[in-house]
């Protein structure tokens, strides 16, 4: 009898050591990736619900942004799906060192196609939507206007961003002219009148003047760091560098200054055939409305739904979360 | 990596070949979720009392070691010369100044892969990087063997760093360190 149960003991210890981790289907994901890439070392944190078999990855605005520190506001999409945050070539917590030659979009599209490989890789089963926000959106345009990139994904969600840089600054002069008007603001509206946009003159325009004045007429008076919690978040459970969030900016003088005012998507994003949503923040000045408004019948050969964040400007995810959270899980769904 | 292992050998043939006066060991990182330590063995170079206020000033060499993690960022390894020049005051209390040319030596808090040609993926072992970080630090503290004559002093720092390189220029960075310093 001593014998058997000695048998049995050890045939149950077997199966016990037989079911390792390696065989236990996480109900979360908590999982960190980096991708090297052209001197970049790129985090992508994944993060939520992997029985789920969606991942929402976040192409975070900027340029020189950072995902992880709007997770504070994302995570409620983790319940429903894995969200990857992925942190773009000098932004965010990326390291590495890195050219500034290569801080163009076809390197950004490249870095985002390998993302989503990547991303295949390690998870086959599951559909891949994007969720592009601001600069975001123009790097998603980039990829899904790019070979067949598109095939890769299940859909792409479009928070607050262009297609065309003539486009948006007409559309940013147009607003800020009317909040001047509005407000009676005589200097803001001399300004803007002075400065007329036309498809001519985008590669030279003093496109920061009409930006500063739109920001000087409320186009986004949203701060994250007017929130406590959130700070408390970024400060001690964030991933990032406290400081490496600060010195990115001045890497962009060329995307400012010649890559971004050649920026021109509207002809191809006919030839996007993967479900599209529109989500913007109704009030924003930085890429206003009427951008939404414009992208919609240039996608002629795609699925469109759009969701208008009444109270929000730029961040709807930010001033309207729970509305948010909502309108990607029913896209995902 | 070889650079790194160099610098723990010098590291430690320099801590065995020194004359040392004094360990200090404290907390390192720069929040208390970036959590680390460093050891520094400090030995003094030149040393003067002042007659009238009784206040020891001091210059020391102290190689020191730091090691820290980054959660889901990186783990990092500071390897430094410092040049301090310390005050310790009638009644015990300590102001530190230091400057030191440090070399740093991260590890990636995650899992690496490059891409291949063919299109498909390689994972990078221990990947990161390495960092020239010349380091400005200012401390306070109290030397616990002037009243109550305990061969031990307490000190609090803050560190000031330049990471060079940090994508296409340099990062400033900052990290608090607090313990002891034994003296010998």
């Amino acid at each position: 009898m001593k014998t058997i149960y000695i048998l049995l003991s050890f045939c149950l210890l077997l199966s016990l050591l037989a079911c390792g981790d390696r065989d236990v289907v996480k109900p979360t994901e908590q999982t960190t990736l980096f991708l090297r890439n052209k001197g970049a070392d790129m985090p992508i944190w994944i993060s939520g619900n992997s029985q789920s078999n969606k991942i929402v990855l976040f192409v975070h605005g900027g340029p020189g942004d950072c995902a992880m520190c709007y997770r504070y506001y994302l995570k409620g999409i983790e319940k429903d799906a894995m969200v990857a945050y992925w942190d773009q070539r000098v932004a965010g917590s990326s390291s590495g060192k890195v050219s500034e030659s290569t801080l163009r979009y076809t390197q950004f599209g490249e870095d985002m196609e390998l993302v989503v490989k990547l991303l295949k890789k390690q998870y086959p089963q599951a559909k891949i939507y994007l969720l592009g926000h601001s600069f975001g959106v123009e790097l998603v345009w980039q990829f899904l206007t790019t070979g067949n990139n598109q095939q890769q994904v299940s859909g792409a969600m479009v928070v607050n961003g262009m297609y065309s840089y003539y486009n948006w600054l007409y559309n940013v002069r147009e607003w800020a002219l009317r909040e001047a008007r509005l407000k009676k603001n005589t200097e803001a509206e001399t300004y803007l009148l002075a400065n007329p946009v036309t498809p001519e003159n985008t590669a030279t325009i003093d496109w920061e003047g009409i930006y500063r004045w739109m920001y000087e007429l409320d186009g986004n008076p949203v701060s994250l760091f007017d929130n406590n919690k959130y700070v408390i978040n970024y400060a001690f459970n964030s991933p990032n560098t406290a400081l490496a969030q600060f010195t990115h900016g001045k890497a962009y003088m060329y995307y400012g200054e010649v890559d971004s005012r050649t920026f021109e998507k509207g002809p191809l994003l006919k030839n996007i055939h993967i479900p599209v949503a529109l989500f913007w923040g109704v009030k924003d000045g930085v890429v206003p409305m009427e951008v939404g408004r414009a992208t919609k019948p240039l996608l002629t050969n795609a699925r469109v739904t759009e969701v208008d964040f009444a109270d929000s400007w730029h961040e709807p995810f930010v001033t309207e979360t729970d509305k948010f959270t909502q309108a990607v899980k029913s896209f995902v769904r | 990596m070889k650079l790194f292992l160099y610098s723990i050998a010098l590291l430690t043939v320099g801590l065995t070949l020194a004359q040392g006066q004094s360990i200090r060991l404290g907390y390192y990182g720069e929040t208390v979720t970036h959590y680390g330590l460093k050891v520094a063995y400090e030995r003094p170079v030149w040393g003067h009392v002042n007659v009238r206020n009784q206040a020891t000033k001091q210059f020391l060499i102290a190689p020191s070691l730091a090691a820290y993690r980054h959660p889901k960022n990186h783990i990092g390894f500071i390897l430094s010369p410092e040049l301090t020049y310390r005050r310790v005051g009638r009644r015990g209390g300590l102001f530190d100044l230091c400057v030191a040319p440090a070399y740093f030596r991260y590890f990636l808090d995650g899992t690496t892969y490059q891409a291949k040609a063919d299109g498909d993926f390689e994972r990078v072992r221990l990947a990161g990087g390495s960092a020239f970080m010349p380091t400005v630090s200012v401390g306070v503290g109290r030397d616990l063997s002037v009243k109550h004559h305990l061969p031990l002093s307490w000190y609090t720092r803050l560190n000031l760093m330049q990471q060079r390189p940090y994508n296409t220029g340099e990062l400033k960075r900052f990290a608090l360190e607090a313990g002891v310093i034994l003296n010998q």
